[in-house]
């Protein structure tokens, strides 16, 4: 398997594990995050368009690294993992430390 | 002005979710002790990870579209930039469909 590729799969099974086992957040479960979750990679599509489409891209990619699957604006599909982990991974961070807060007596 | 163009879609970003917070409720910019350390605790392991990705070579930056500024280890001052602003929009997102959700904002 390419290595971006793989890199990809890795760091959303870390995210999922964050959240459902490490944090104990359980984003996963809740219609709110995922609705969240798809307004995200809504924009996404047109923001990291931007930035890989083929014509004039900002970031190119080495073809050999990646799956060569590339969808709406020639973004590679694994962008869309990595974006999964890094929206996943950072919400979850944030409500843990909101929980945290919360236990200590400060603003919900 | 093309080597701006990869920070001036960071800006973008960051002007166009503005209102989630200001106009929709959402309150991350208002909780920035909270916000650095989320930020902080994604953005060290994608860096590291961009780290080795720019080293092995699985991505290369436009010299037309950057501005050739690089923070360190090969990585791009717009990179550093992107591991910021994207949790942000992320954070405003969420904050915000809680608001509209009634579930109040975390």
């Amino acid at each position: 398997m390419p290595e971006y590729t793989l890199a990809t799969l890795g760091a959303m099974l870390v995210a999922v594990v964050v959240d459902l086992r490490v944090l104990r957040t359980r984003l996963l479960t809740q219609r709110t995050f995922l609705l969240s979750l798809g307004i995200m990679f809504f924009f996404q599509i047109f923001v990291d368009g931007w930035l890989t489409k083929l014509s004039s891209p900002i970031v190119i990619y080495a073809a050999e690294h990646a799956s060569g699957i590339r969808v709406f604006f020639d973004s590679p599909i694994e962008d869309f993992g990595f974006g999964f982990a890094l929206i996943l991974g950072v919400c979850s961070v944030w409500d843990a430390l909101a929980a945290r807060d919360a236990r200590r007596g400060g603003r919900p | 002005m093309d080597r701006f163009q990869y920070l001036a879609v960071m800006a973008a970003c960051v002007a166009i979710t503005l209102p989630l917070e200001f106009v929709l409720g959402a309150r991350v910019w208002r909780r920035p002790g909270r916000l650095v350390r989320s930020i902080a605790a994604v953005a060290i392991p994608f860096l590291v990870w961009d780290v080795i990705a720019i080293a092995r070579g699985h991505w290369t930056f436009s010299e037309r579209y950057t501005t050739g500024w690089i923070v360190a280890a090969g990585v791009p001052v717009e990179e550093v930039t992107f591991f910021a602003v994207i949790p942000v929009c992320a954070l405003l997102t969420l904050g915000a469909v809680r608001r509209m959700r009634g579930e109040g904002s975390r």
